[in-house]
């Protein structure tokens, strides 16, 4: 025993001030003799969420543990504090690898959030589901903490053979012999009650163990599963308000002064270096302007830069200065400065012409004597320009290399701002998730599903096209007020906003900066000399820069998502009216105008085949369905069939719906939008029987253009509402099924864990033997 | 209180007991009284015994620890905890890659062609988070061992006698693997001395490990000259394998999601039907005397996707990944080798000289007590 603890206290590190966490545990009396340090151990309050503080606190010295392990210094507690450490850092590393490797931002988010549900339901759980109604029952806290007399903080229950339930006060015994029901009188009560709650910390910490596999992954995938969509929102927002607040700070090359500038620079300066002694051929103006262009993202420009690049090749003007640096001192000075008035002239005309010719015989009569002479110096003169002038004309890099980087600056100051208005443009309308569009639109659709009120069962067979079940459902929903009404509120809020965000504001916003922009940038690129730029950016034929920076894909995808809106609006107005009874009547008048049967069956037929076409119907098939369903109707007949479905009048079920929630001339406000699309889809897609195929699409009559192409009629016609809920039915179903699966799994563990926590801390035979024997001994 | 070196007993008890004695297969009982290091079993078979101590521990993790720990047993000790663990890791593993797969077979078909792209990457990045960490640490370990002559890894079979219970009053005797460096406050180095596979020398084990270091090889006490080195390397290399190992666990999971991995097919009957759909074809052209390329089996498949996969992780998609591969799996290897540099190399060669603190601490002229 002395062998060991000699040992031991020659370990102990020495010539280095005593730390509370390396104080030795031994020390020596008045005598000289040695005795333990006294105990300084004692319980730390229980928490269910620890103080941060005390987190940062306990990280530094982690942090400073592992110099000390790195030294081959620490202990026990301190390696195992590392490895949970490591463990942390280990995460936050494939986090950040995953967020640089996922495109958007909603993943990126998500890697981290994963990173930090996943280690809060590690703690989380034993502390929710086992610890707190252990506690709560029995009095037994089985993560209850210590500090020891070295300043480690540990779990008082972690091993079972290292008794530290001396370090329990009176009032905790009292507490929990009271929760634990131990009798009043028993012998060596303390004791006995100490026992119990090593016996329900044994068994609480194997319910943890038993359990946390399971439950820590699968709360944190529903933890992700909830934040997904306020992390989702959040960053919507954050994207629209900082690239509104980029777009109107003007300074678009402040925003992109930094790395990322640094980084475009690196990578010129990376293809100046090796590629500078090499010809500015049209193969390296070709990868220059690739290079160059490369922020600009735009054809045009870049085959403008292209040119840029090919006239600082070009661009070599023949005068005295070129002659002399040319002829590098191989001609006497005195040829130049004794040239005759006559000579001057004939010298100066052949410069200006690019004549080497004319120049060499200029100067070989000036300088030298005799025919013969003359004629070789005059070869030698123009070989000397010839090979000077062909040298310039194709120049290595490094020749041009300040008129590129002037050219590259311009260039990254024009592109900052292109960059900040794409991120404006993209924020609200660009063709990812994430965008405004995308989630408005998920919105919608979810909006719709939650007022559908569809099953589980409905929702499988929505999804796999089932359009009764949706045909049902829309009727239900008309034939409900109150959740008819709340409905139209909701969307049209939804719309609303949309045509607030996307609309005639966004879209003079976004013409007005891309003008300011090509504007300026013009005026910096002619000052700097590049007029081909300077022109491209403003000329009338580069609309295409100007105006067309919101392209064409992006114009369709915003009206084609309004449409869509406004479809589901008539949708809801036309099974309202069909619950009301008005479109019977309705149709039932145009049929009568056109001398057609109008019976029951007939109008009956005839509202089956409007649900059916408002449902799914394309652009081209309106006139299809009508006849496949034996109403062989005229131009005339099909208009005012046409109108009655699509544009009801001002009088609809909507603008009904809708000022009975918000009053009426806010509805009229709000229904501006839907009236003005109803009139253009009347003009455009429904207005004569034939307007659907192609042949006759677009006609102008009077200065009045009828009708529309085909990618304008189907923009127009919006996804068919069967369309539109079957995609937000896959996704509701997926999503509900997933979330039943592990909610389930979730909800049925939570259970079995509460429920066999009920049995933990209960007496024992033994125990139960104690309390009677000390009652039978009175 | 009953202290035998090495045998930590937790209880009073009389070890001639026949209690304590495990029974043989003949039926008579064997005394069972010391903790037995596996050096040479572990040096023989160095994958069974792993394998078998594993094994072990596995089992019991399942089964009689839980139900111990559910009574509430007064002989439930922290190893038991601690093998417990094995089940969180197991079943918390099994439910990731289920929570990322098992929903995706009621999806309709292109939802669930993407949730299943999904879950392989994420099925294999549990698997890769798993081999890639334990595998890691012996990047430092191995070197250590071979240098030093240390294993940190070393297991000994500890002999546990329990308390009596209720429904247990016989055998008493129960078998836990331990390792002698699992603690490096209290290293079992009474395992160490006399063993039989370090010499005949009661040293035997110290006086290889001071060889190694460098030191005198006739040293007095070359015990008490190695331990605190041993200590030093054996926390060093805990550290470094221990940082390094979640690095390379976080490699493992990079490598999973990629590409290549989201085609790769697992269902087996899938896979035998492939093949059968191979053998037909094979057996057709052959027939025509034309050549068919070599089937694709499933570890042919799974290797070529690894490398591919090793590959797009270094090289990335784009630069910012490529960026991103490179630093994980440098700051992996980088762990790794700065692990083996401070291990390896032996910065405190005067270290030992503590031993000689204790002459300047403790005055032997005077008498020593334990108060």
């Amino acid at each position: 025993m002395t062998n060991l603890l000699n040992t031991y206290i020659a370990n102990q590190p020495i010539n280095k001030p005593a730390t509370r966490e390396h104080t030795p545990a031994f020390t020596f009396d008045s005598k000289g003799k040695i005795k333990p340090m006294p105990d300084k151990g004692r319980l730390l309050p229980s928490r269910i969420f620890g103080s941060p503080i005390e987190y940062v606190k306990d990280l530094k010295k982690d942090v400073v543990n592992i110099g000390r392990a790195a030294k081959g210094e620490a202990n026990d507690h301190e390696l195992g504090r590392i490895n949970d450490l490591a463990m942390k850092l280990g995460s936050l590393g494939l986090a950040a690898y995953l967020f640089v490797k996922n495109p958007l931002k909603l993943n990126k988010a998500m890697e981290f959030t994963g990173f930090a549900t996943f280690f809060a339901s590690m703690a989380l759980w034993p502390k929710l589901a086992i610890q707190a109604p252990l506690k709560a029952r029995t009095g037994v806290d089985i993560h209850q903490k210590y500090i020891d007399s070295q300043g480690r903080k540990k779990m008082l229950h972690q091993d079972p053979q290292y008794d530290l339930t001396d370090l329990y006060s009176r009032e905790d015994l009292d507490k929990m012999g009271k929760k634990l029901g131990v009798s009043e009188n028993i012998p060596d009560r303390d004791n006995f009650i100490k026992q119990r709650a090593k016996k329900t910390a044994v068994q609480g910490n194997t319910l943890w163990m038993m359990t946390a596999g399971i439950a820590s992954p699968v709360m944190s995938a529903l933890a992700c599963n909830r934040l997904e969509k306020p992390i989702g929102k959040a960053i919507e927002k954050f994207d629209m308000v900082s690239s509104e607040k980029a777009i109107n700070s003007g300074n678009y090359q402040g925003l992109f002064s930094g790395l990322r500038r640094n980084l475009s620079e690196r990578s010129l300066n990376k293809f100046l270096t090796q590629n500078a002694d090499k010809a500015v051929d049209n193969n390296l103006i070709k990868q220059l302007a690739a290079k160059l262009g490369h922020g600009v993202n735009s054809a045009s420009l870049q085959s403008a830069i292209a040119e840029e690049l090919a006239a600082m090749k070009n661009n070599i003007k023949i005068d005295e200065n070129f002659v002399r640096q040319a002829l590098n001192g191989k001609i006497p000075e005195s040829a130049f400065t004794s040239l005759s008035q006559q000579q001057r002239t004939a010298l100066n005309s052949a410069m200006e012409s690019g004549s080497l010719n004319g120049i060499a015989d200029v100067i070989s009569h000036a300088s030298g004597t005799g025919k013969r002479a003359q004629d070789k110096l005059g070869k030698e003169i123009t070989k000397l320009l010839s090979e000077a002038k062909k040298k310039l004309e194709t120049p290595k890099l490094s020749d041009i290399e300040g008129k590129v980087r002037t050219l590259s600056s311009g260039i990254a100051d024009f592109s900052a701002g292109k960059k900040v208005l794409d991120k404006y443009i993209t924020a609200r309308v660009g063709d990812k998730s994430g965008t405004y569009i995308a989630n408005q639109w998920n919105r919608v659709g979810e909006s719709l599903m939650k007022s559908l009120k569809l099953s589980m069962k409905d929702l499988k067979a929505v999804s796999q096209g089932n359009i009764d079940i949706i045909t049902e459902k829309l009727a239900n929903l008309a034939a409900n007020d109150s959740v008819y009404d709340k409905t139209v509120k909701e969307l049209m809020g939804l719309i609303g906003d949309y045509e607030g965000k996307t609309g005639s504001a966004f879209t003079s916003t976004v013409k007005q900066k891309s003008k300011e922009i090509c504007t300026e940038g013009s005026k910096k690129f002619s000052s700097k000399g590049f007029s081909k730029l300077a022109q491209k950016l403003i000329s009338p034929e580069n609309k295409s820069t100007v105006d067309n920076i919101i392209n064409v894909n992006t114009a369709e995808r915003v009206s084609g998502a309004q449409s869509s809106f406004y479809r589901l609006l008539q949708s809801l107005d036309l099974f309202k009216r069909i619950k009301d009874g008005s479109l019977e009547q309705q149709l039932a008048s145009v049929l009568q105008e056109s001398g057609k049967n109008a019976d029951k069956t007939t109008i009956n037929r005839l509202i089956k085949t409007c649900k059916d076409m408002m449902l799914t119907a394309t652009t081209t098939d309106y006139v299809e369905k009508l006849k496949s369903a034996g109403f062989n109707l005229s131009e005339k007949e099909y208009k005012s069939v046409m109108k009655v479905l699509f544009d009801s009048g001002s009088d609809t079920a909507i603008e009904k719906s809708l000022s009975k929630t918000m009053g009426s001339e806010q509805a009229k406000k709000m229904l501006s939008g839907f009236k003005a699309y109803k009139e253009e889809f009347m003009n455009k897609v429904a207005n004569w029987r034939n307007g659907m195929t192609p042949e006759l699409s677009r006609r102008t009559v009077n200065g009045v253009t009828n009708g529309a192409n085909a990618v304008e009629r189907n923009n127009l016609a919006g996804k068919p509402i069967k369309a539109l809920i079957q995609d937000v039915a896959k996704q509701t179903y997926n999503s509900k099924k997933w979330l039943m699966i592990f909610g389930g799994i979730m909800a049925g563990l939570t259970a079995i864990t509460i429920t066999a926590g009920l049995f933990l801390g209960r007496k024992g035979a033994t125990e139960k033997q104690v309390e009677e024997e000390s009652r039978a001994n009175g | 209180m009953v202290y035998i070196t090495g045998v930590q007993s937790n209880n009073s008890v009389n070890m001639h007991s026949p209690s304590f004695r495990s029974k043989r297969k003949s039926g008579k009982n064997k005394c069972e009284n010391h903790d037995t290091l596996m050096y040479a079993e572990k040096k023989k078979h160095p994958v069974t015994t792993g394998i078998k101590i594993q094994a072990d521990k596995l089992t019991k993790a399942f089964t009689e620890y839980p139900k111990k720990g559910f009574e509430g047993s007064k002989n439930a000790n922290f190893y038991q905890f601690l093998t417990m663990g094995m089940v969180p890791y197991l079943t918390g593993s099994a439910m990731m890659i289920g929570v990322f797969n098992a929903a995706s077979k009621f999806f309709d078909t292109p939802a669930a062609v993407n949730a299943c792209k999904l879950g392989k990457k994420m099925g294999i990045g549990v698997i890769g988070y798993g081999i890639l960490k334990t595998l890691s640490k012996k990047f430092i370990e191995v070197p250590v061992n071979m240098k030093y002559g240390i294993d940190v890894n070393l297991p000994y079979n500890k002999v546990v006698y329990e308390l009596p219970e209720k429904d247990n009053r016989d055998n008493l005797v129960k078998h836990e693997y331990h390792k002698v460096f699992e603690s490096v406050d209290f290293p079992r180095w009474d395992l160490l001395y006399n063993h039989e596979s370090f010499g005949p020398e009661r040293n035997g084990f110290f006086n290889r490990v001071a060889k190694k270091l460098g030191m005198d090889e006739d040293l007095q006490h070359s015990d008490q000259k190695t331990k605190p080195k041993i200590k030093e390397k054996v926390i060093q290399t805990k550290l470094f394998s221990t940082l390094s190992s979640y690095l390379w666990a976080a490699t493992g999971v990079g490598i999973a999601m990629q590409k290549p991995w989201e085609t790769l097919v697992v269902n087996p009957k899938q896979r035998l039907s492939d093949y059968k759909n191979y053998r037909k074809l094979a057996a057709a052209a052959k027939e025509k005397g034309q050549q068919v390329a070599k089937y694709n089996n499933f570890v042919k498949d799974f290797g070529k996707r690894f490398a591919a996969s090793c590959k797009e992780f270094v090289n990335g998609s784009s630069k910012k990944n490529n960026i991103a591969g490179r630093i994980l799996l440098g700051s992996a290897i980088g762990m790794t080798l700065l692990g083996n540099f401070v291990t390896l190399f032996d910065f405190n060669k005067d270290k030992g000289s503590k031993t000689q603190a204790s002459i300047s601490l403790i005055d032997d002229s005077k008498e020593k007590v334990v108060c």
